[in-house]
């Protein structure tokens, strides 16, 4: 008989289970066949996930339905990313979906459809969000396996370009369960590095499934939200992933993407020397204009005019001197004449000229006397005449009448 | 003279890049020729300096790799690779 103490309850017993279980197993990546599908009306889906073996309850809360990328089928094949739960009332396990994955082509096709046209919508792709490349970037973050073809192509052709640049390389898996998240939280890392110019994110090429990381939401989202410029470079140039259609460029396969991101040496070499020459051409141009200018400054008509006014003011002060002495002649002569018709008019003026015509001039001592009034009777006078005077007394004065 | 100066102590931080659109900025200011000639030389001269740097720079052959690696306490670091 068993010890009483040892018996539990159902309640118990399943309480122990639930523990075990849900502990065990949470976060598992199960695959299978999807049967007895229903959307119920709350939005929860239910599902059985089955093999030829076994079958397995599925939940997936309307939270997640609603992430959902594609519409599960009955008989459609997925992966299933999961905790194991215990539903207690009906004693039942479950596996509670976090998120569903198709598996092969037709869905993988139809899940990159679908997230392509939603990403589109949200204008995740809008050429006005994506960002010229620097032309001379300093430091490359590559996103990418640390072991595959992809990384060293790039670096040998990095070396061959334009070795004067630092790669940062975050190292991640490409391929397989928790890739994309792996690449996402790279990029991120990259961004919160700093000082990145760009970033390329890739890998070599591979099948649909194998570049399957790069067709998710979280990856796209990242390149979407990194700062830095992000250039895409995934497979062969016939692969196209969504990633390709946010980055910032996309190269068609990794090694293009290190041609595109950095110019070649040489060329570069070509631009400087060229400068240099150009610089070289001007500066002599420059200074042979400049002495050129000199040159013609002092054989310039303007240059030597000093002289030319010097000559010019002394030809003016020649003819200058020349009227001059023109003048003094002319005023000489004017001056001559104009004292000797002076003379003329004194000439006319002169008393002896009238005294010799018959008049004659009376004098009170050396006084001439001009009016009668100035004399009295018995006045001593002399009268003058041209040829000699006449001592008289004046007799009587008569006024005129 | 003080321009000149202060403009080489910015080429220390220069990127290649700046130190490029530096260069073509000079080119082309030498080639519309309305700077003074005083002026001009002193381009040049920066042009010269430029121009031998960035050959420097292009000339330095070592290709760097680091790596992206998470520490303990999962701060980011670079470690050196190869």
């Amino acid at each position: 008989m068993q010890d009483p103490k040892n018996i539990v309850s159902v309640s118990e017993i399943t309480r122990r289970i639930k523990g075990v279980l849900e502990m065990g197993f949470s976060e598992v990546w199960v695959q299978g066949e999807v049967s007895n599908i229903k959307f119920h009306t709350s939005g929860h889906l239910y599902f059985t996930l089955k093999d030829e073996g076994a079958q397995l309850s599925a939940v997936m809360w309307r939270s997640r339905v609603n992430q959902l990328l594609f519409r599960p089928n009955d008989g459609m094949k997925i992966i299933v990313r999961g905790n194991i739960t215990v539903y207690e009332p009906r004693g039942n396990y479950q596996i509670d979906c976090l998120q569903l994955q198709p598996v092969g082509v037709g869905e993988l096709q139809l899940a990159f459809d679908r997230l392509k046209q939603k990403l589109n919508a949200e204008g995740l792709f809008d050429e006005g969000h994506k960002r010229p490349l620097p032309a001379y970037p300093q430091r490359i973050g590559i996103v990418t396996s640390p072991t595959g073809a992809a990384i060293q192509d790039m670096i040998n052709i990095l070396r061959r370009r334009f070795p004067s640049v630092e790669v940062i390389l975050a190292p991640v898996k490409v391929q397989g369960i928790g890739a994309a998240e792996e690449i996402a939280q790279a990029i991120n890392d990259l961004n919160e590095l700093g000082k990145i110019d760009v970033i390329i994110v890739g890998r070599g090429g591979g099948s649909l499934e194998d570049l399957w990381a790069f067709n998710e939401e979280i990856v796209v989202r990242a390149i979407y939200n990194s700062s830095t410029p992000v250039v895409s470079a995934v497979g062969h140039e016939i692969d196209f992933t969504i990633s390709d259609f946010v980055a910032d460029l996309r190269a068609p396969t990794p090694s293009a993407a290190a041609e595109l991101v950095v110019k070649d040496r040489a060329e570069v070499i070509d631009i400087l020397q060229n400068f240099s020459y150009t610089m070289q051409n001007l500066i002599n141009g420059r200074v042979q204009s400049e002495i050129d200018r000199v040159n013609s400054l002092v054989g310039s008509y303007s240059f030597n005019r000093p002289l030319d006014i010097v000559c010019q003011r002394s030809q003016t002060v020649d003819n200058l001197e020349h009227r001059l002495r023109l003048n003094i002649v002319h005023f000489q002569e004017n001056v001559r004449q104009r004292i000797e018709s002076f003379l003329k008019r004194v000439q006319s003026v002169d008393p002896q000229l009238t005294l010799k015509r018959g008049y004659a001039m009376v004098y009170r001592g050396d006084a001439i006397v001009p009016k009668m009034s100035n004399l009295a009777t018995n006045d001593r006078i002399t009268i003058r005449f041209s040829d000699g005077d006449a001592e008289s007394t004046v007799e009587s004065l008569q006024k005129k009448k | 003279m003080t321009t000149m100066a202060s403009s080489k102590k910015e080429q220390t931080k220069r990127t290649f890049e700046q130190s490029l659109a530096r260069l073509e900025k000079i080119v082309d200011s030498l080639e519309q020729g309305d700077v003074p000639l005083e002026n001009a030389i002193a381009l040049y001269e920066e042009g010269i300096e430029l121009s031998k740097e960035c050959m420097e720079t292009l000339s330095k052959a070592e290709l760097k790799i680091k790596k992206l690696n998470k520490n303990m306490s999962n701060k980011i670091e670079l470690v050196d690779s190869e």
